[in-house]
């Protein structure tokens, strides 16, 4: 920390630091241009503005927008009931030594298994459509958030909660007031690592079986060896993915305002 | 025998919920394709062992797996301590690596299989890849940690740097490395499981992603079923490696 705060301080460029570090991701897409343009780049990676050009298109047809829309309402729909549903059972099982001694082994058992594996039992519940993707990343959301939230409630300071016990708060209270905010920064640590996991799930359900979504726009693009719409799909996941985790961590600021870390 | 008495008692809700499976599937309260009854299952996890098929399947996921978490996690350590530890590349790389951190990594596997083919190397690949964040994080966190005082101290009783990396730095880092690499494993197996589903014809992913088209309920299962107990054993040989490599340090 000291050292980066002498690096800071030093001359006159002061102002150019943030520029500077700019500089890889800029100069990695001119080059990216450059080596594509004159045909050194293999087929498959399209460059830069065959990638705009291929998105204009998509926008102009009407076909890029549904598509995203429909990927991003079974990630949220999906990320949504997953991270309630294991923010509930951590609590439950946090608090209770009975339900954590008859979760922990289920729990130990099902985590390592991706969630994917689920998808062929899913789709015969549920059918080919959205509905299935969203249970898919509902159940990989909920199982990293209900660990997180159960270590962060075992963690908790135990004093806060005897200091409220004896001024004899209601249980609602205690759970609301003393455990639930002093949970929230393990919970957040939990959805980070959920939200990561759920795009990983989403994409390898929208390759396995969709009928709309950018999943699908990279297989047809894949198919249909036409490389500039793969990319595009490809950096428009891409682009989602890092749009909506600095969502989540401008919710978690505005959460944990007194948080710092 | 008191240990497996003890396993025994703390996890009694696993026959518990097997039981209830079984009700459910023998009185076709689900329907069998949802969930076969529970001897169907034993009956094909117990086949395909004979047979072979699953063996073959485990190995391949198994050899996959390992050799794409060493090659990220050897990759990881070092991309994390170099970015800790030099300034320049600190200032130049560390915008973009922590700007890719939160992009789905996953979106690029097409372009992997290109690459690499659709066999073995491109997974591998991309197992590595997604194995390199979580490492170089942490290890970046742990090395970020190290207190200015101890690194003084080396410096003061005269050591170069060769000695001040291999009997300071690396040893103070260690724990919060073996720590990384307990995260970084599942995720390298569900990494290859999630790709050799999506298209392959080989691994533990492809038998579950296969009968799952052919309605093979109980086969599906069966691979999960590998798939819990390999990620156990994974979890269960990192933390005994690790016990023991920080028991060593003292």
């Amino acid at each position: 920390m000291s050292a980066s705060a002498s690096f800071q301080q030093r001359g006159p460029v002061a102002f150019l630091r943030p520029l500077g570090r700019c500089l890889v991701p800029v100069v990695l897409v001119i080059v990216w241009q450059a080596l594509g343009k004159s045909a050194i780049l293999p087929e498959y990676l399209s460059y830069p503005s065959q990638i705009g050009v291929a998105f204009k298109e998509l926008w102009d047809q009407g076909e890029l927008l549904p598509y995203t829309r429909d990927t991003l309402l079974r990630l949220f729909g999906g990320f949504f009931v997953g991270s309630i549903l294991g923010v509930a059972m951590g609590l439950i099982s946090g608090m209770s030594r009975q339900v954590n001694g008859f979760l922990d082994p289920l729990v130990a058992f099902v985590y390592p298994v991706p969630k994917i594996a689920f998808m062929p039992i899913a789709i015969m519940i549920f059918g080919i459509g959205s509905s299935t993707q969203a249970v898919i990343v509902a159940l990989s959301v909920s199982f990293p958030v209900f660990m997180a939230t159960q270590s962060a409630v075992k963690h908790i300071d135990k004093h806060l909660v005897w200091v409220a016990e004896n001024f004899e708060a209601p249980r609602s209270a205690i759970l609301f007031r003393v455990i639930l905010p002093s949970v929230m920064p393990g919970v957040f640590a939990g959805l980070r690592i959920a939200l990561a996991l759920s795009y990983i799930s989403l994409f390898a359900a929208e390759l396995v079986g969709a009928h709309t979504g950018l999943g699908l726009l990279i297989s047809e693009g894949q198919d249909a060896d036409r490389f500039d719409i793969m990319l595009t799909g490809v950096v428009s996941y891409g682009f989602l993915g890092f749009i909506s985790d600095r969502i989540l961590l401008k919710i978690r600021s505005r959460v944990l305002k007194g948080d710092q870390s | 025998m008191g240990a497996i008495k003890r396993f025994f008692q703390a996890s009694y809700s696993i026959p518990i919920v097997l039981f209830i499976w079984e009700l459910c599937a023998h009185f076709r309260i689900v329907s069998p394709r949802i969930l076969p009854p529970l001897e169907n299952v034993f009956r094909a996890l117990v086949e395909d062992f004979g047979n072979g098929e699953l063996p073959f399947h485990i190995a391949i996921t198994v050899e996959r797996t390992l050799a794409g978490f060493v090659i990220g996690s050897v990759a990881g350590v070092l991309v994390g301590f170099i970015l800790s530890r030099v300034r320049w590349v600190d200032y130049l790389f560390e915008p973009i690596f922590f700007a890719s951190y939160a992009v789905p990594k996953i979106s690029l596997f097409p372009i992997f299989t290109f690459m690499f083919g659709i066999g073995t190397p491109s997974k591998v690949a991309f197992a590595a890849l997604e194995c390199l964040y979580p490492m170089v994080v942490a290890t970046h966190a742990a090395s970020r940690m190290i207190p200015q005082q101890i690194i003084w101290a080396g410096e003061n009783m005269g050591m170069s740097h060769r000695r001040l990396l291999w009997s300071v730095l690396i040893p103070a880092c260690l724990p919060g490395i073996l720590n990384g690499l307990r995260i970084a494993l599942p995720i390298g197996l569900t990494i290859v499981i999630v790709t050799e589903m999506i298209g392959d014809t080989h691994g533990v992913g492809f038998y579950i992603a296969n009968y799952g088209a052919l309605f093979r309920p109980e086969r599906v299962y069966a691979g999960m079923i590998c798939i819990g107990a390999l990620g156990l054993i994974f979890d269960r040989a990192v933390l005994f490696m690790s016990n023991r490599i920080t028991h060593a340090r003292g």
